[in-house]
């Protein structure tokens, strides 16, 4: 049949740091680690105050059912144990000694079976880094009940002005091509189809040149276009398939891995150092210098920011992309472990627009890569009575939303669709009738 | 330390907005409006700058009445009041476009809730109510700048039988009809800017006239009838520039293409069977009014999702 193409919208790429190799940011003096740095429950700290720790010391272990232990990222002294002022559950402050010592107890691991290579990547902390932050043991241990036979390799990186990912497959293409082999052996799959958008010309050709000799890994040069990284539409673009309502993507025999977590997974096998850190792409039209800086999990951004330096005319910063990103409130917020960027914005570029009235013009249907109406949500919302709004709602399967922000982009209308839609998403969860 | 604004993702924007959008309108209808002033004379300004005006007032005076945030700027009700003038011919008095103008704005869009609110095209409606009200509106007059006596329109010569123009004639809209629907050239220009500027697609608008086309081609068997048949009259004009109407059209390329289907046929039986010459007004009226169950049979399946099964 004939297949048609997913809607997405052309967005400025400004990806001024891709040529720039990820360098190290001087040694923080503190970081703050909290505790809920994915999705799924927080860590439990098992260090105390005044404990002593080094780069990768266990700090936390993993809570129950979907978690990930922490680790320090910085050797130093442990000064305080406490809620974290910018989300939910506890942080840890960490004084850092300035030497960025490695645990001395830091090993390569081998694992016998999947059951054992699974512990072994839930103690290695990695979250999905391409934002969801999902844990990856717990991603991969759909393996345990279906059989993958496909990963799809996510290496789009389509958020604007982000090159952390551009940079590991420049950079670590080895730890690409050893994670794969951990794959192989102990998921048993056989096939990777690694998607990169066309603006990344070099990373497909480095690629290209270490997988030459691998039938089973395909390079599959995507549009850049946004949403490309998205997982639907990832799922579409490489492989054609569509994740049916209510299942999940390990029926299909496919699993969607981001290529920076999977480059950190092959490290922690071959090294034994944790995520600790990550390349934060520092850029915007504020930014004065714009690069990429290895920085330790925890640092706060106003440190980033200071590295980098900011113009006079700062009045907004970002962390992640600007397309999904958070805006921030107080610059002592910490990078975490799926932190790709720290954006700054001049005045021009945060102007906050009025809302008008939709006009129905219909832009945000033509542009949502999943074919949803959030106009309708919207419309939805405006609704008195909670029965008929969640009858639209559902008919209109505004659950099927991902955020992308494809509608607030095109809306000629500056209307607040992706808030209207989350705020919607949270009207049907809460109203759900409860499951039998 | 300065405060940061914060504001919710996404953090980027396309920049459009329905400012632009109306301004984009109103750029696409210059081409016909130059030309309806070339072809019907100082008339046809006044018409024009008379409907424009009345109907940015009609809209200014609701909001004054109404005590709302004044609302004319976003250019909208310059559309409107441009879309009606350019439907309507020398005959009218002028004070009659006033209270079409007026109409248009006051009655059929802000008392429906403003703009966006409205079910029914603010310009078409305005028409239909002047040609019930002031039999001057139907039918056509002569163009003033060559020598041209007839002032029936194509549409009531073929019903007639009489002797049409050249075809040169039918796209430089050298004939009589309303001020702004003749000229061919004109409006196609506009509908190119149009679809440049990505404000519109061609769905509607091919898919309406198309439609109209082979009906004839089908009903009469004559290729030069059916041609005829879609340069005269609103087909055009309507086609291009009010089945297209954000507000009330639907929101899906489906959607619309079942609309310009159905304001096809409409028009066609209209033209065809009645004894009215033109039809293409009351086509988009009448499928105004069946958008919401267009709507709710075209929505699309969300990818992922399941059929999407209506409300």
């Amino acid at each position: 049949m004939f297949k048609q193409k997913l809607s997405r919208v052309h967005l400025p790429h400004n990806k001024n740091t891709a040529a720039m190799a990820p360098v190290a940011i001087e040694p923080v003096k503190e970081v703050l680690i909290p505790m809920s740095m994915h999705s799924g429950n927080p860590s439990v700290p098992v260090v105390k105050v005044g404990d002593h720790v080094y780069v990768g010391t266990l700090i936390a272990e993993a809570g129950e059912g979907t978690s990930v232990p922490c680790h320090s990222s910085v050797s130093g002294t442990v000064t305080k144990i406490d809620a974290y002022p910018f989300g939910r559950g506890d942080a840890i402050t960490i004084e850092s000694d300035g030497k960025m010592e490695a645990d001395p107890s830091l090993h390569a691991h081998d694992a016998a079976d999947l059951d054992e290579f699974l512990n072994v990547v839930k103690d290695s902390g990695i979250v999905g880094l391409g934002g969801a932050a999902y844990p990856l043991w717990g991603k991969l241990s759909a393996a345990k009940k279906a059989k993958i036979d496909t990963f799809l390799v996510n290496g789009a990186e389509c958020e604007p002005y982000l090159t952390g990912d551009t940079r590991t497959m420049l950079d670590d293409a080895h730890y690409i091509k050893s994670g794969i082999e951990l794959l192989k052996k102990y998921i048993g799959s056989t096939r990777f189809v690694i998607g990169i958008e066309a603006n990344k010309p070099e990373a497909i050709a480095n690629l290209k040149e270490v997988f030459k000799d691998d039938s089973q890994v395909e390079i599959k040069v995507l549009e850049s276009l946004y949403p490309q990284g998205a997982k639907q539409v990832l799922l579409y673009n490489a492989t054609g398939k569509v994740q049916a309502p209510g299942t999940r993507l390990a029926e299909l025999g496919v699993l969607i891995i981001n290529v920076t977590s999977l480059a950190k997974m092959a490290k922690y096998f071959e090294t034994g150092m944790p995520l600790v850190d990550r390349v934060v792409t520092v850029d915007g039209t504020a930014c004065a210098n714009p690069q990429n800086l290895i920085c330790p999990v925890g640092t706060p951004v106003s440190y980033i920011l200071e590295k980098a330096g900011t113009k006079e005319d700062l009045a907004k910063v970002i962390i992640g992309g600007p397309m999904m990103g958070k805006a921030l409130a107080d610059l002592n917020e910490p990078i975490v472990k799926a932190s790709g960027g720290v954006i700054a914005f001049n005045e021009k570029e945060s102007r906050i627009y009025e809302p008008t009235p939709c006009i129905h013009c219909g832009k945000c249907v033509d542009a949502c890569p999943l074919r949803l109406n959030p106009t309708a949500f919207a419309k939805a919302m405006d609704l008195d009575g909670d029965e008929v709004r969640l009858e639209i709602l559902k008919a209109e399967q505004v659950s099927l939303c991902m955020q992308c922000g494809c509608c607030s982009y095109v809306c000629p209308a500056h209307r607040p669709l992706v808030q209207t839609n989350v705020a919607a998403m949270s009207f049907v969860r809460k109203n759900r009738a409860p499951r039998a | 330390m300065k405060n940061l604004i914060v504001a919710d993702a996404p953090h980027f924007h396309s920049h459009n907005s329905t400012n632009r959008i109306m301004l984009d309108v109103v750029i696409a209808l210059l081409p016909a409006t130059i030309a309806s002033v070339v072809i019907f004379g100082t008339k046809a300004l006044i018409i024009d700058i008379v409907c424009v005006l009345s109907a940015i007032a009609g809209e200014a005076l609701f909001n004054v009445i109404a005590k709302q945030k004044q609302t004319i700027a976003d250019f909208s009700a310059v559309v409107t009041g441009l879309l009606l003038a350019l439907n309507i011919s020398t005959n009218v008095e002028i004070w009659q476009c006033v209270v079409g103008g007026v109409f248009a704005t006051l009655v059929v869009k802000c008392l429906f809730g403003g703009l966006g609110k409205n079910f029914a095209n603010p310009a078409i409606t305005a028409r239909v109510f002047m040609l019930v009200a002031f039999s001057s509106v139907a039918g056509g007059a002569a163009p003033v700048c060559v020598d041209l006596v007839s002032s029936a329109t194509p549409l009531e010569l073929i019903k007639n039988g009489a002797e049409l123009p050249s075809l040169k004639d039918m796209f430089l809209g050298l004939h009589a009809g309303a001020i702004g629907e003749t000229c061919i050239v004109a409006l196609v220009l506009g509908f190119i800017y149009l679809l440049v500027r990505r404000v519109i697609k061609w769905h509607t608008p091919v898919v309406f006239i198309g439609t109209v086309f082979v009906l004839y081609l089908i009903a009469t068997g004559s290729f030069s009838t059916a041609l005829y048949e879609i340069l005269s009259g609103g087909l055009f004009l309507g086609a291009i520039f009010m089945a297209t109407d954000y507000v009330t059209t639907p929101i899906t390329d489906k959607g619309r293409v079942v609309f310009a289907l159905g304001c096809a046929v409409i028009t066609f039986i209209i033209r065809y069977f009645c004894a009215y010459p033109e039809g293409v007004s009351f086509s988009i009226l009448i499928m105004n009014l069946l958008v919401p169950y267009i709507e709710k049979y075209t929505a699309s399946t969300p990818i992922g999702g399941v059929k999407h099964e209506g409300y």
